[in-house]
């Protein structure tokens, strides 16, 4: 990958689009039903959210009670859309970096909807009331290993690509996704089988749970997340990444440090006095990987000029390495033990700070990856600019109230929870606007989301313009923003980005 | 499909060869798409650090305060207090029935008995005897007094000798009164035997000051000294067994359970 000159021949081009072509269908089939779990998700947390501070709406019917629509919520959020846009950016990334054509799109198409099926039947097992209560694991017992083994047969073949790649340097973004590939079966397989299989102390069950949490965040979808990042951001800007060397120190020390944490959630349970406080320290360090591939990223953007400004991938891309940002800011603030740690517990802000991981760092990236992706694929470029406008402002907003709100006010709540001579009503009334502007902002969100989805899927159905200029998120300076619509057998390459 | 000169239709494969520019034209953004450039080696800002430095001594300061680290065996820090809660005042540990606490002290100082008598009471019917229905642990109170404060050597009444020739080792050394009752509360009304009673403190202070007066002070005693001068109760009145007592220190307490 390094030391060739970075102007693009024609062989590259051939070989690029023969692998976008081979890989044309498991991509977008990731990413349209990812697409549509993540409206099913926000849904659902709609109604949990609502459930919140209004508790009387929906009553008097058993699948939409708290219990089982917000863990269906968050289930869906992660196995239906988490996981399966992770799917299309690691197969996609993988065979463009290895060079390698897919040859088992058939395979990966049958497993990935063997995956979708394990969702779907676990979701419907936590509404029906079968949830086996375990966050993040909700999922009746029987969906683990099917989920396992669909997951095996999807990214198995990018390690395969990655094996038989041309002999030459591993760039950063493949260190990061091969990890995150091997890091979930090994903490998947680790909780599930000392939570299913072998069931040992409930409170030590608990601890290893909250670990699964954290490890599923840092282990998997911040490497998925950097490693994207770290692709898209000198693709766009045509920059190389600013320090090589800091991007190995982030991935070490994520590596070394991201394992330790999650068990300060148990603080004040009965495990072991130091497994806590090991916990907390390791969630503060996250800052470390997190601060540094920020820079470096933010530092290679910033030389960029108006690309920066014009790319819907770098605009969402840019948001998520903001909100990897603030994550690092919540990761240090959140987890001092005596002073804010007991806070965060049992209060809103735990789910804050998932939300803001999942949705404002990862999320945000995987959007940034759709944009470029797609066009790549379907050979159309992106219907409307309002749409991808539309998507990032609504989100953002959305995304921005739920993590301040969810952060701080869980604070309050938790301030609230610790007055035990109040009773207990005190600390839901200190929630209970901060549980209302989270119901307001995942309407938001819902909105966004609603729209990147049929955007998605009329790209999918080939419905894309026909140009060879990108769509770019430009002002209108009258005519179209896109230059000359014109057949695409008269335009010849564009040098816009 | 379709023929190829129509507009082109991009399932269809195409002989790249002989579609060579047109196939750049139809994968355009692939081709206008930058190659990853060589990774620079610029420095890394004096901000950042900073910044890390600062977190990794904030995270210094929590391992800090983590105690002994990879200890699996304590679940507190040592010494550990609870602090009452602000504006509490401490009442102390809540008041329980006498026979439950005396009981409860009882079972944990059985466990110095359980590594010869077992866990269950039973011996081994060789070397250490049953408890569990013997009639020197559920009669008179000073039989099982004395041979917990001196141990007991020699032939039993049966004729059978216990724990060969040293007998059973006297284990009143440090023990506290309030051990001694929660003991011999707990003998009596376990494994099988129920004799419904609680041993009071009293009761343990006096077995210990019958036991310093003994002739032979400081021996094992023996079955015979058993039956001849210890075949009696302790003096001492017993007490209501659902009388609220301290489950620490095992005295009467004035206020009823909350």
């Amino acid at each position: 990958m390094s030391s060739v000159q970075p102007s693009t021949t024609a062989e590259d081009a051939l070989l690029r689009s023969g692998i976008d072509r081979s890989l044309r269908h498991p991509v977008m089939f990731f990413m349209t039903s990812g697409a549509a779990w993540l409206a099913v998700s926000i849904i659902l947390g709609i109604i949990g959210s609502t459930k919140l501070h209004s508790p009387e709406f929906m009553d008097g019917c058993a699948w939409s009670t708290y219990g089982r629509v917000f863990p269906a919520h968050i289930n869906a959020f992660i196995y239906g859309w988490g996981f399966q846009v992770a799917f299309a950016v690691i197969l996609w990334i993988m065979a463009r970096l290895s060079r390698q054509e897919c040859r088992s799109a058939g395979i990966i198409l049958t497993a990935g909807h063997v995956w979708n099926f394990g969702v779907s039947l676990g979701v419907l097992g936590i509404l029906a009331g079968y949830g086996t209560g375990m966050p993040w694991m909700e999922f009746p017992f029987f969906a683990w290993p099917v989920l396992l083994i669909s997951y095996i047969a999807i990214v198995i073949w990018s390690f395969i690509q990655f094996r038989v790649r041309p002999v030459g340097h591993v760039y950063i973004s493949q260190w990061y996704l091969l990890a995150a590939v091997v890091w979930f079966p090994w903490i998947f397989i680790t909780a599930n089988t000392l939570l299913h299989c072998l069931p040992g102390h409930p409170v030590m069950g608990a601890g290893i749970n909250a670990w699964y949490k954290s490890a599923l965040i840092f282990l998997f979808f911040t490497p998925v997340a950097l490693g994207t990042a770290y692709y898209l951001v000198p693709k766009v800007t045509g920059r190389p990444v600013q320090s090589y060397s800091l991007a190995k120190v982030g991935f070490w020390s994520l590596a070394a440090i991201a394992p330790w944490a999650g068990m300060q959630k148990l603080t004040g349970a009965p495990i072991p006095y130091f497994l806590p406080y090991l916990g907390a320290a390791a969630t503060i360090m996250i800052a470390l990987p997190a601060v540094s591939a920020a820079w470096n990223l933010l530092r290679t953007v910033s030389g960029a000029g108006e690309v920066a400004d014009h790319s819907p991938s770098l605009r969402f891309t840019i948001a998520g390495i903001v909100g990897l940002l603030v994550m690092a800011f919540a990761a240090v603030f959140l987890n001092i033990p005596g002073k804010t740690l007991e806070l965060t517990q049992f209060s809103l802000s735990g789910y804050g700070f998932e939300i803001l991981a999942l949705y404002g760092f990862f999320s945000f990236v995987m959007f940034g990856a759709v944009y470029f992706i797609v066009p790549r694929v379907t050979r159309r470029e992106w219907i409307s600019r309002r749409l991808i406008k539309m998507h990032f402002l609504f989100s953002a907003y959305g995304l921005v109230t739920i993590a301040l709100v969810a952060l701080f006010g869980g604070l309050l709540q938790g301030v609230g929870q610790e007055n035990w001579k109040e009773p207990w009503e005190n600390a839901a009334d200190f929630a209970y606007p901060y549980a209302m502007a989270t119901t307001v902002s995942w309407g938001f969100i819902l909105f966004s989301n609603f729209f990147f989805f049929i955007h998605l899927t009329l790209m999918w159905l080939r419905l894309g313009r026909r140009s060879s200029h990108p769509t770019l998120l430009v002002a209108h300076h009258g005519g179209s923003p896109h230059g000359p619509e014109g057949d695409i057998d008269n335009a010849g390459p564009a040098h816009a980005h | 499909m379709s023929p190829s000169n129509q507009k082109p239709d991009l399932d269809e494969s195409i002989n790249v060869t002989q579609a060579h520019g047109r196939l750049i034209r139809e994968a355009a953004a692939a081709a206008r798409e930058h190659r990853i450039a060589d990774n620079g080696r610029e420095p890394v800002s004096l901000g950042v650090v900073i910044a890390c430095g600062f977190v990794l001594l904030i995270a210094g300061a929590v391992l800090g305060d983590a105690g002994t680290l990879f200890s699996y065996k304590s679940t507190f820090r040592d010494g550990y207090v609870r602090a009452s809660a602000e504006g509490a005042g401490d009442s102390g540990p809540v008041p329980k029935p006498a026979l439950e606490a005396f009981m409860a002290k009882g079972a944990k100082v059985y466990t110095r008995c359980a590594s010869c008598h077992g866990p269950d009471a039973k011996g081994d019917g060789a070397n250490y005897p049953s408890l569990a229905g013997s009639k020197w642990v559920t009669g008179d109170t000073q039989t099982l007094s004395m041979i917990i404060l001196n141990g007991l050597v020699g032939p039993m009444s049966t004729g059978k000798t216990y724990g060969g020739a040293g007998g059973m080792q006297a284990q009143g050394g440090g023990m506290a009164p309030e051990e001694l009752a929660g003991v011999m509360t707990f003998l009596r009304n376990s494994f099988g035997n129920s004799t419904g009673d609680v041993v009071t403190v009293e009761m343990a202070k006096a077995a210990m000051e019958i036991s310093s007066k003994r002739e032979k002070a400081g021996t094992q005693t023996t079955a015979e000294e058993i039956t001849s001068a210890h075949a009696v109760a302790l003096p001492g009145d017993s007490i209501d067994p659902t009388l609220l007592v301290d489950p620490k220190t095992l005295a009467p307490t004035a206020a009823p359970a909350p």
